[in-house]
């Protein structure tokens, strides 16, 4: 039974990640490019070269946390799209912190720096879980203006109160110091994030799948009214979900401070919340599941530079793949119990 | 509506759903002015029926003559076109808008801007030919059950439409509105204004009411006739064949007095703010069961959310056991509540969860369904399951399957299985056979009572007041949120009942 | 009357009054459309693409053909496209419409950052303004008061969509389809079309929105054109309780609260810009708070809309 539902699911999104390839090549098509030499240049851009998977891993380590923020809130039946706030949120916390600790030991400093960003994108999420509960706010929509909320703090705080003059090419904040940077993995140029962000999927994979509590947000999130019915503590697990979704997307900013900027600036909003909701939804919601769609869609925003550089289209041209393969999953939703080969025989 | 309805025939209507004949060559012929009940319990056909008639199912086989012509009816509009009208079960009304909206809404003739005044003119002219009238401007919303089954028949004749199909009308309304809605209807037909089909399992309506019957049962016509020939032993022997009833469950005398729930005081909102449960307060015995009467939306539906935990209350205290009940998970195991609500996939169970998760929603936490406690142990979840399936015949591929593949019977089963194979101290139980057929509900009945005679505290919340009559120690009525009558088994009159569940003692 | 070159509080009075009206635009274009959509049951957060979507193709119509109307046409026309794909995708069974509006948003943004890259350069024709200040002799209140075109048809709109909902036969079904399927299929309409046909007129107003963006205020097309007016409007409507006149209302109120970071800035108080830039979206999470509540459904929406349940 399980075999099959994730045959299921895995046939069910190849065909939808097909769809949007056809689409795709259509719309290249459009311009006068070959299809295939541009599928060609995807995969080439993607996974065709060791420098190349290493920028697809480094692309897919935010994503797997971002991914997270939308798929924990999911399975409690919450649709949350604030993991691009959240991020923005955890990198500032990160450099507030981070900035103050010079002279500690890397190793302590990091892991204070994780724990900061984790807890200020866990009480971001956790904010609109709780709103969510306690007031029916629209979850969906508070978390979508708190990204843009986020974001404009983060634009004055480095514009203003915590900008680092010495930064000329655009505002920026004070730095945390090359010292406290983590490094790459051994052998590779991939930085330690990855191994975060495979490490979270992992443990929430575990929780969701093995636990009382997991079991127990499965009954929430597959029907609030049962939930209740079975006395579970609901206004706990909306926000215990949100919180952890927050925190893995918020210990995406850390990851963004402490392995590749070194400081917040506008360069935190470059889309990885937004891509985490594809990968959310394209994993659908299994945390196992988002460490690999998170690579899959790594690949896709690495090969753009490829694509740019040989088709000349516009770096956008990543965005539209995306954009058409989450129609095109949604829509795929609609196949789930039309195929009689994937039901399980009668005993 | 001077003018005269048309003779309608259906012959040998046949609809497959699958491998399930859902109809087997049903033929009506419908004189004008015909009063003619359709009888059968649930899943008999009945609605395949006129679903078919009115063009939402196609029918596999199967004809339908009106006027002595042939039509291939594809869709609604075109039933509506021919003269068919439908009343359903559920209200189609469309609650924010007013009486005269949802009045003009139907018509085929519908011009794309309205003149209100005019259509306001028409209405006012239609009303006073009828047997009953409600204000125009009046939001729906506002309405009660009775003036929104009224409005629902007004509507279709209104529309001009002459074969009206009523499928079971009177689910919603007490005794008197039934038989007031019923009379009307019959006098219409009298007069050769209206051709009537009803839909129901009631024999009390189509022997009071229809001067001919059709009765179905697993999809054919197994008999029927003019009403004044037939008895009511006559109908139920068709309508439930040779299938063995189980015997009504056997009531035995329970000693304990102790107070096994609880409410008192209780004042619950609505979904609109409004105040739906008023000041209620009620007992409920160890070894007895305590029968909620009432019309449906009467704030029954409430005061069983607020006791499953659905809903909060805005004031009044609910004890269990003689202690504050706070309806968390370890109180309810502590002392033993379970809850049958009636459409359990939306009150109950996750459809996407297997029947073995399902089965565990009470204890899947518990010890023995673990390992050290917080890991769920799928394997002691399987054996549970394959257990309860076989004990409740629930029919199911395995304990793996999906809900959502289940029948609607066994997904009650399901549920049936989950509250009440355990020790069960306090159970509250809402329509808890609504849908089901006589060999399901004499069994869920039976299981209920037996519940009760294992010393159980039973509160049962019926829109059935012969479900409540067979099983209830002591009914108690509701209407407009407040419990207004009481009654113990000894005392019970049908009648009386229902004039409070209308409220006029 | 103080001199014209130092208006000073007054200027930031008149400045955000002035910007109510001019910001206000698309706010109301797509309240409106969002509105007639809800109104059927069907939740539509793709506005936001619909929106930059919107302004791309009409600058680059405008660009191409000359025309500004020309191209306020072409993105109500991408508008109902982006409407008919989410209707489309929406009706089918198991499809969650608010996260088919997540993908379009996605999808809509991307489209337009990628279609629209060649036209970020070049300098398309404006949209005509009434001159609602020509009295006066000063050139901030005259610059105040330009009310723009399209402006005075959505205003126009607010009461006819009113008047529509309720006196036509397509106002009473749409209201059907969103109050009660059941109704609107026993009526023998097709709900999944009727929710179609009204995200994309829905999809149309707020492609509109957008050339106005684009072709109006502020008057060019890049790529941070639009940070969330769509979705903000989208939030406004359950303020507005579904009426189409609070709607306008509504939008002139935030669109006063947009312009307030400008018109601090035209009078010197820079510090703090990007805090006043997020005072709109703070203000709309308020009122989303404030209109929101626990124990029941959010008041006056239509009951088969998703956000409600």
């Amino acid at each position: 039974m399980l075999a099959r539902s994730g045959a299921e699911t895995a046939a069910i999104s190849a065909a939808a990640l097909l769809g949007a390839l056809v689409l795709f090549g259509a719309f290249v098509a459009l311009r006068g490019l070959s299809p295939l030499e541009v599928y060609a240049a995807l995969f080439l851009g993607a996974f065709g070269t060791w420098f190349s998977i290493e920028q697809t891993l480094t692309q897919a380590a935010p994503l797997m946390l971002t991914g997270l923020c939308t798929a924990l809130p999911a399975r409690a039946g919450l649709l949350v799209i604030g993991g691009e706030g959240a991020l923005v949120v955890g990198g500032v916390a990160t450099v507030l912190v981070g900035a103050t600790l010079a002279g500690w030991p890397p190793p302590l400093a990091v892991a204070l720096m994780c724990m900061t960003g984790a807890l200020a994108g866990g009480l971001w999420i956790g904010a609109a879980g709780a709103l969510r509960h306690w007031r029916g706010v629209n979850e969906t929509i508070c978390t979508l203006l708190l990204n843009y909320i986020a974001i404009a703090v983060m634009n004055h705080l480095v514009t203003g109160p915590i900008r680092d003059f010495a930064q000329v090419l655009k505002p920026a904040s004070w730095s945390i110091g090359e010292r406290l940077m983590i490094g790459e993995l051994p052998g590779t140029s991939v930085h330690w994030g990855l191994a975060f962000g495979v490490v979270a999927c992992l443990l929430t994979w575990g929780l969701m799948r093995h636990t009382t509590f997991g079991f127990a947000v499965d009954i929430l999130g597959g029907n609030v009214r049962a939930a209740q019915m079975a006395g579970l503590p609901i206004g706990a697990m909306v926000l215990a979900t949100c919180f952890v979704g927050g925190a893995a997307a918020g210990l995406a900013g850390t990851i963004e401070i402490v392995a590749v900027h070194g400081f917040a600036s506008s360069s935190l909003v470059v889309g990885y919340g937004y891509a985490g909701i594809l990968v959310a939804f394209l994993a659908r919601q299994n945390p196992l599941a988002v460490v690999f769609v998170a690579i899959l869609l790594g690949g896709i925003s690495a090969s753009g530079g490829l694509l740019q550089r040989r088709f000349g289209l516009p770096d956008a041209a990543t965005l539209v793949l995306r954009g058409l393969l989450f129609v095109a999953v949604l829509a795929g939703n609609t196949l789930y119990g039309r195929f009689k080969i994937f039901r399980p025989p009668a005993a | 509506m001077t003018e005269a309805p048309p003779a309608v025939e259906v012959l040998g209507m046949t609809k497959r759903f699958g491998d399930l004949l859902a109809l087997d060559g049903v033929s009506l012929a419908l004189a004008p002015g015909s009063f003619h009940a359709v009888l059968g319990e649930n899943g008999a056909g009945k609605s395949t029926l006129v679903k078919c008639i009115m063009g939402y199912h196609r029918p596999d086989a199967g004809r339908v003559l009106v006027g002595g012509r042939e039509w291939a009816i594809g869709n609604p509009r075109q039933a509506h076109r021919l003269g068919f009208g439908m009343v359903y079960q559920h209200f189609t009304l469309v609650p924010s808008m007013t009486v005269a909206e949802n009045l003009v809404l139907g018509a085929e003739d519908l011009p794309a801007v309205i003149r209100w005044d005019e259509e306001r003119a028409k209405i006012d002219a239609f009303q006073r030919r009828m047997p009953f009238a409600i204000d125009p401007a009046r939001p729906v919303a506002t309405l009660a059950a009775g003036e929104k089954q009224k409005l629902e028949i007004l509507k279709q004749l209104f529309l001009g439409r002459r074969i009206l199909i009523l499928d079971e009308p009177t689910s919603v309304l007490t005794p008197d509105e039934a038989d007031q809605i019923l009379k009307a209807m019959r006098e219409l037909t009298e007069e050769h204004r209206l051709t009537v089909v009803l839909i129901t399992h009631k024999f009390r309506e189509a022997l009071g009411f229809a001067r001919e019957v059709t009765v179905l049962r697993a999809g054919r016509r197994v008999g029927g006739g003019l009403v004044k020939d037939l008895t009511r032993d006559d109908l139920a022997r068709m309508m439930i064949g040779s299938a063995s009833i189980p015997d009504p469950a056997a009531r035995q005398a329970t000693a304990s007095r102790a107070i096994g729930l609880e409410v008192e005081s209780l004042n619950v909102l609505n979904d609109k703010g409004t105040v739906a449960v008023r000041d209620a307060s009620l007992r409920v015995h160890a070894g007895e069961i305590v029968g909620v009467a009432g019309v449906s939306g009467n704030g029954q539906r409430e005061l069983v959310e607020v006791l499953a935990r659905q809903r909060e209350p805005a004031s009044g205290a609910i004890r269990v056991g003689g202690a504050v009940y706070a309806r968390t998970r370890a109180e309810m195991r502590r002392h033993r509540v379970f809850v049958l609500t009636d459409e359990p996939l939306r009150n109950a169970c996750v459809r996407t969860m297997s029947v073995a998760e399902n089965l565990a929603f009470r204890n899947f936490d518990d010890r023995r369904n673990t390992i050290g406690g917080w890991l769920v142990s799928r394997r002691a979840l399987r054996a549970q399951a394959r257990a309860l399936i076989e004990r409740y015949r629930i029919r199911t591929p395995g304990p793996q399957a999906r809900l959502e593949t289940l029948s609607g019977g066994n997904v009650q089963r399901t549920v049936l299985a989950r509250e009440l194979s355990e020790d069960v101290a306090v159970l509250i139980a809402q329509n808890p056979c609504a849908g089901l057929d006589f060999a399901a509900t004499a069994e869920i009945r039976a299981r209920i009572m037996g519940a009760r005679n294992a010393g159980a505290a039973v509160l049962l919340i019926s829109e059935d007041l012969d479900e409540l009559l067979e099983l209830a120690d002591r009914i108690v009525v509701m209407f407009e949120g407040r419990l207004v009558h009481e009654t113990s088994r000894e005392t019970a009159d049908a009648h009386t009942i229902g004039h409070y569940m209308a409220s006029q003692p | 009357m103080p001199p014209a070159t130092d208006l000073g509080w007054w200027g930031v009075v008149i400045a955000v009054l002035g910007g109510a009206a001019r910001v206000s635009t698309p706010y109301l274009f797509v309240s409106l459309g969002e509105t007639l959509t809800e109104k059927s049951g069907r939740v539509n957060l793709g506005l936001e693409g619909t929106l930059v979507m919107g302004a791309m193709s009409a600058y680059a119509v405008a660009y191409l053909s000359g025309s500004p109307w020309l191209g306020v046409l072409v993105a109500g026309a991408a508008g109902a496209a982006f409407g008919l794909l989410h209707g489309g995708v929406s009706t089918l069974p198991r499809v969650n419409d608010i996260a088919v509006g997540i993908a379009l948003f996605l999808l809509g943004t991307g489209l337009a950052f990628y279609l629209g890259k060649p036209f970020i350069e070049p300098v398309a024709p404006r949209l005509p303004h009434v001159a609602l200040g020509a009295w006066s002799a000063s050139p901030q209140i005259r610059a105040a008061l330009e009310v723009n075109a399209l402006f005075v048809v959505g205003a126009v709109l607010a009461p006819l969509l009113l008047w529509g909902l309720g006196h036509t036969r397509w106002g009473l079904v749409v209201r059907t389809a969103g109050d009660n399927a059941d109704a609107a299929k026993a009526l023998g309409y097709s709900v999944g079309a009727v929710r179609t046909l009204s995200t994309m007129a829905g999809g149309f107003l707020a492609g509109v929105g957008g050339s106005f963006l684009s072709l109006y205020y502020p008057g060019t097309w890049n790529e941070g054109l639009s940070s969330g007016q769509g979705l903000m409007a989208i939030a406004l409507v359950i303020f507005a309780r579904w009426n189409p006149i609070h709607c306008f209302w509504v939008s002139l109120l935030f669109g006063g609260a947009t312009a307030l970071g400008p018109a601090l800035q035209s009078v010197g108080i820079a510090s703090n810009y990007y805090l006043y830039g997020a005072a709109p979206y703070v203000l709309t999470l308020i009122l989303l708070i404030a209109s929101s509540s626990p124990r029941h459904a959010l008041a006056g929406a239509p009951s088969e809309l998703t956000i409600s349940k």
